[in-house]
């Protein structure tokens, strides 16, 4: 059994060191051992958000899929009929899955 | 184009209801220094901006801030969700209750609505990045007062982690300016408008 928690704490930090190398690579476009902990992170960053979706609900459109999202059937109203996946889960706002 | 990321970028999780708190955060939704004012302004300086590297770092700076004011809204949504009618009489929401419920609108802690006169698009790169610059320290500085008189650790750690930010932008827009004063005459880098008189600034890739 997938942990939603953790792997949400997963995605939002390997998310944040994205986006902070994001910013940084902005005004550094050249620096090596940048490049290659973007690269390295996005990685990361991609195969937990599959991870999160294929269990849970996908959390950005690309990860949108009726036949292989939130197999756990997880907070959806639809449990047992093929339904867009996009509406399952918490609002972010609401706390999300923490 | 942007899509949706269905999170917030830090943690939001509030258990106890302080509509007084939220009376003051919501300073940061739409007060002079706050997140939309952040995000409008890098997002509306970026088209003019000449320097193609500083369009691109306004527009990721200026995207991550749509996620600051999300994150915002949430806490002050977390606040007032659960308000009693006694709470929005007594804790200085009274006025902000009547004009709109339990709902997000922006506006300063002290009533002032959003005005798209708390931040400037100039059309001159130094002009704009020496606003952005001193932008970030605004709002760094309306986070430390937040952060001196809320005790309740659950809206400290995200107002920390959105202080923080405010550093790193801070460090980011510097490097954006020095950037673009490679394209400038270094004798005297303030002598000239480069978003206006391009034939002054030297091409770039």
């Amino acid at each position: 059994m997938i942990d939603q928690k953790n792997l949400l704490s997963q995605i939002t930090e390997i998310s944040f060191t994205v986006n902070d190398l994001n910013l940084y690579l902005d005004t550094h476009p050249l620096d090596e051992n940048a490049l290659n902990a973007f690269k390295d992170a996005m990685t990361q960053r991609k195969q937990l958000l599959q991870t999160y979706a294929d269990n849970f609900e996908p959390l950005t459109m690309n990860c949108i899929c009726p036949d292989s999202n939130n197999k756990t059937k997880s907070q959806t109203k639809y449990p047992d009929q093929r339904h867009f996946t996009w509406s399952d889960g918490p609002l972010p706002w609401e706390g999300g899955a923490f | 184009m942007w899509t949706y990321e269905k999170r917030l970028q830090f943690p939001v999780n509030i258990k106890n209801t302080c509509p007084k708190t939220a009376s003051l955060i919501i300073s940061q939704f739409g007060g002079p220094d706050g997140e939309l004012a952040a995000s409008m302004r890098y997002l509306s300086q970026r088209y003019s901006m000449p320097c193609k590297e500083v369009g691109g770092l306004l527009t990721d700076i200026g995207t991550e801030e749509l996620g600051h004011l999300e994150m915002i809204c949430s806490i002050i949504y977390q606040l007032t969700k659960n308000l009693t009618i006694e709470q929005a009489k007594t804790a200085g929401f009274d006025a902000y209750y009547i004009d709109h419920t339990t709902a997000l609108w922006p506006m300063a802690a002290g009533g002032v609505p959003f005005n798209a006169c708390e931040f400037q698009s100039k059309g001159d790169a130094i002009t704009d990045l020496v606003e952005d610059l001193a932008a970030e320290q605004k709002a760094r500085t309306t986070y430390d007062n937040l952060i001196r008189i809320i005790a309740e650790p659950d809206v400290r750690e995200p107002l920390k982690f959105l202080r923080a930010r405010e550093v790193v932008h801070f460090q980011r827009f510097g490097e954006a300016l020095e950037n673009i004063k490679t394209t400038l005459n270094p004798k005297n880098y303030y002598y000239y408008n480069p978003e206006f008189d391009k034939q002054f600034v030297k091409k770039e890739m």
